[in-house]
């Protein structure tokens, strides 16, 4: 027989290297002289878009399209060390830095283009879709690149580093009191699954995901990570499983290590919800590892919402559960 | 050695080979075409996916051998920046490629699928890249990418 | 605050590459005059390596070098400690490195691997993380720690007695997660070379470039500035990219040979050359009061470190900062431990140790929540964090604690699938 369950996860995660370890990041700034600009950093781009989100972060700062923005990354001859591309923490961090950088090559054109426009403060100058002017007089306007060229001839280098840190304390090694991670990103999933009583076999149909994301610097890419995580997750909950004879792995291969595959995905729906983290850049915090996190209890929890057994090591095997299933019987029977 | 003769990507090869290699090493070593990838060497990952005479196949698992007399297409022969195929288009603008080491193999298993079934329904979508493994996507942005390059096919 | 582009929809440049083949992940790079390297690895969980014999490898026409523990002028690396030998003279594991070759060929030089013979001194090993941790067991590194517990944490608040004496209702239960592996797509890749200026080129696909440039500057005794190590396309990592798996090997027969260096994992390699997922045991005692409310915990988490310490540390650590889950619990006593054993290494994967303890404390709520006659959700909501909540490490929640609104997007959906079964 097939029952239908469905089940709820929540999680939370401390990003950042954290535990008061240095959470350093840093990036170079170029802004060159037709307006389009060059940033540097070490982080990697591992797969999950760093790269466009740095070159988003500098656009939106320069009133410029994320193409404007060449950004060259983790090349040690070239780029400033920032960090690892791990611990949720590049879009935060690095995402800082280059916010950061951007912002202090920025602020000298501010100023030169202030005195330009015959304003007299650099606050009343705004970057918008490749112009450089003064905010509510647009007849005090000019192309991005030729105020950059100009300021460059009079001797103005938009050029900057800056780097970014993370904020944590050690936690006491007695008793476990601190504070040692910031800022802490929160999400809950709903699986609906479906399980077959005679041969334990689990089918997950449908996953909904709400992530807290501060704020989504792209929405694409936040979906991506959720629907990654998912996947990773149900591959936890349900397959993988590294089968180890003394200390000998028996399955180091894909024909009998599974992951999933596009036949064992479900339907995935994913929400963010925005409350700005004041810390963030725009307010945003990461996302890449609490996304798969709420995956397994969900899934776990609505196992035994369909067939009433708890499984409680991981994967959740047909085996395991035809065999819960049958120690149920025996206390019932 | 054996003299094998193929056209791959439109154009016509004559090439030495050892029958034992695999079609994936006459790719990436003979030819080079990069666009291939190995991600297990044993059918499992469909990273090293081409179309031979009109068939998705694993190149891992073909023997060169057996390429003789055939028709391939790889990644190379698909598409480029003037005129991107419509799944190729379809992969970027849905965001359907991370990390991008399967993208190649997917992209053809897509392609390969809609020139027979230009109108798939998601099952078929489903099992026609289900030898394509991808850790990062979740097969989600995937299969909406390939749902879309039909409907703009329509 | 109004944005435009944060914010919108912009595509990934890099995907164009991508869909067309273009991208160059390190197994695509080669250099004219390159030899391939290939790791001998250890069959044996535990052993002292006696002798090892290149003889016959070396009798094989187009085989450059062979290279052992000695070879390597400083033979560790570390992300925490410098634990991991480049090439191992002592076994601590499966699969660790013990020999390398350079042949002309990929062919030959998996040939001459084969050829290589090992005489170990086989050691007895230990797989079960809770007969390591004890105190009478021999400890895997004892220049670390003189038992096999390389980290205990402890992480008290409140009053156990308090809380147990408020709890209405009490769900105990053991935990279990497994071994996991990254498998990203990609198999670890390495093009190793010295340049022009007589620097270390590294071209590889890593987490973290400047990391990788310090393990390997120091293991060959070079400058870091004259060290480069450059990242090409990188085929997922999940963690698994965060130790050392071939760039110093590669760069250490770069140096011997002084010949541009190429290798290339198998699946199977790719295996037993980088961490795991860490599998815990998770003792869990939880309570809560009538009125649904969280009043106690307790915890006792081991995880199994395997043979080497990589991030063992930092992981055990936020699986017990994490192990109440975003829930207030007053009264809390959790005792994380990382122990050693002869298993594979485990390290750093997505989740971090947060990811095992998520199936035990949203188990207990869902346990709590059937004996307490409420839903999974109602019981969720009565405890979750707020703004201003403390945590168990004391720690005050001062800005963006959305669970609440997380919980009340999902709640529609899941009320009405309740409601209908
Ligand atoms: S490399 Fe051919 S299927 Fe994986
Ligand atoms: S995008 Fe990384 S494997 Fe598919």
């Amino acid at each position: 027989m097939k029952k239908r369950g469905i089940g709820l996860g929540c999680a939370w995660y401390g990003t950042g290297y954290g535990n008061g370890f240095p959470d350093v990041s840093s990036a170079f700034v170029e802004i060159h002289d037709d307006g389009s600009a060059t940033v540097l950093t070490g982080a990697v781009d591992v797969g999950q878009g760093s790269n466009s989100i740095f070159a988003q972060i500098a656009a939106e700062e320069l009133g410029l399209r994320a193409e404007d923005i060449c950004v060259n990354t983790a090349d040690t001859d070239v780029t400033p060390d920032s960090g690892t591309s791990a611990a949720t923490r590049q879009t935060y961090n690095t995402g800082n830095a280059v916010l950061k950088a951007v912002r202090q090559a920025k602020s000298r054109l501010l100023i030169y283009a202030a005195r330009e426009f015959s304003c007299p403060t650099p606050e009343g100058i705004e970057l918008k879709s490749g112009y450089i002017g003064v905010k509510g007089d647009p007849s005090r306007r000019m192309i991005l690149g030729d105020m950059v060229f100009k300021a460059r001839l009079n001797g103005e280098r938009l050029i900057s580093a800056e780097s970014s840190t993370a904020r944590s304390t050690p936690v006491d090694l007695t008793t476990g009191q601190g504070a040692p991670y910031w800022p802490y990103s929160f999400g809950c999933q709903a699986a609906e699954v479906e399980v077959d009583t005679e041969t334990g076999k689990v089918k997950v149909l449908k996953v909904i995901a709400v992530h807290d994301v501060g704020k989504a610097l792209n929405p694409t890419q936040v979906e991506g990570q959720i629907a990654g995580g998912v996947t990773q997750g149900i591959g936890y909950a349900l397959l993988e499983e590294l089968e180890l004879q003394k200390g000998m792995i028996k399955n180091p291969a894909f024909s009998s290590y599974l992951i999933p595959t596009a036949l064992d995905v479900p339907k995935i729906e994913a929400y963010f919800v925005e409350e700005a983290e004041e810390s963030g850049p725009y307010g945003a915090k990461g996302l890449g590892e609490p996304a798969m996190l709420p995956t397994v209890a969900a899934v776990i929890n609505a196992i035994d919402d369909a067939v009433g057994v708890r499984i409680t090591s991981l994967p959740a095997t047909p085996e395991k559960i035809l065999q819960a299933l049958a120690e149920k019987k025996e206390e019932l029977g | 050695m054996m003299v094998i003769e193929c056209i791959v990507n439109d154009k016509k090869y004559v090439l030495e080979v050892d029958p034992q290699e695999r079609l994936l090493d006459v790719l990436r070593n003979h030819l080079g075409l990069l666009g291939t990838k190995e991600g297990c060497g044993e059918g499992e990952c469909g990273a090293c996916t081409v179309i031979l005479d009109g068939k998705t196949v694993n190149s891992c698992l073909v023997l060169a051998g057996q390429a003789h007399n055939s028709v391939i297409t790889t990644i190379e022969g698909v598409g480029n920046r003037q005129s991107p195929h419509p799944v190729q288009k379809a992969f970027v603008e849905v965001g359907a490629v991370q990390c991008g080491f399967c993208t190649p193999g997917m992209v053809l298993s897509a392609k390969n699928l809609l020139d027979k079934n230009p109108h798939p329904s998601d099952e078929e979508i489903g099992v026609a890249l289900s030898g394509n493994l991808c850790r990062c996507t979740g097969y989600d942005k995937i299969l909406r990418a390939v749902k879309l390059a039909a409907e703009e096919g329509k | 605050m109004k944005t435009e582009v944060v914010g919108s929809r912009a595509l990934r440049e890099d995907s164009w590459g991508k869909v067309f083949g273009q991208t160059k992940f390190p197994a695509d790079v080669n250099l004219p005059n390159q030899i391939y390297g290939v790791v001998v690895r250890s069959p044996h969980p535990h052993a002292r390596i006696l002798n090892i014999n290149s003889e016959e490898a070396m009798k094989l026409e187009g085989v450059a070098v062979v290279l052992t523990a000695n070879d390597v002028p400083h033979n560790s690396h570390g992300v925490l400690f410098r634990d991991q030998p480049v090439i191992a003279d002592y076994v601590r594991m499966v699969g660790d490195p013990v020999a390398v070759v350079g042949g002309e060929t990929m062919e030959i030089a998996r040939e001459a691997a084969e050829r290589i013979r090992v005489d170990y001194e086989i050691l007895p090993a230990i797989f079960d993380p809770e007969e390591a941790m004890k105190p009478e067991v021999p400890p895997l590194h004892p220049e670390l720690q003189s038992t096999n517990v390389l980290y205990h944490l402890p992480i008290r608040r409140g009053s156990m007695e308090e809380g147990w004496a408020k709890a209405d209702v009490v769900v105990e239960q053991v935990y279990k997660t497994q071994h996991v592996d990254h498998a990203f797509l990609q198999p670890e890749a390495v093009l190793a070379y010295l340049d022009e200026r007589g620097h270390m080129v590294v071209q590889t696909a890593t987490q973290y470039a400047h990391y990788d440039r310090g393990e390997i500057a120091h293991a060959l005794g070079f400058r870091y500035s004259q060290v480069q190590v450059k990242t090409l396309a990188v085929g997922g990592a999940f963690g698994g990219r965060e130790d050392i798996s071939l760039q110093i090997i590669a760069a250490l027969l770069a140096l011997k040979t002084q010949r541009p260096v190429k290798m290339e994992n198998t699946r199977e390699e790719s295996f037993y050359s980088h961490s795991k997922r860490h599998p815990m045991t998770m003792y869990y005692k939880t309570g809560a009061a009538k009125d649904g409310k969280l009043v106690a915990m307790q915890a006792k988490i081991i995880g199994d470190a395997g043979a080497y310490s990589s991030w063992s540390i930092n992981v055990l650590r936020k699986s017990a900062v994490h192990a109440t889950g975003p829930y207030e619990i007053p009264n809390v006593e959790i005792d994380s431990f990382a122990v050693f054993t002869n298993n594979p290494y485990t390290g750093a994967m997505r989740g971090f140790g947060a990811a095992q303890t998520v199936l035990a404390y949203e188990s207990q709520m869902d346990l709590l929540a059937k004996k307490l006659g409420i839903s999974p959700l109602e019981i969720r909501l009565r405890n979750c964090f707020q703004v201003g909540s403390i945590t168990a490490t004391g720690q005050e929640l001062t800005s963006s604690v959305p669970l609440d609104q997380c919980l009340a997007k999902i709640a529609p959906y899941f009320r009405r699938e309740v409601e209908t079964p």
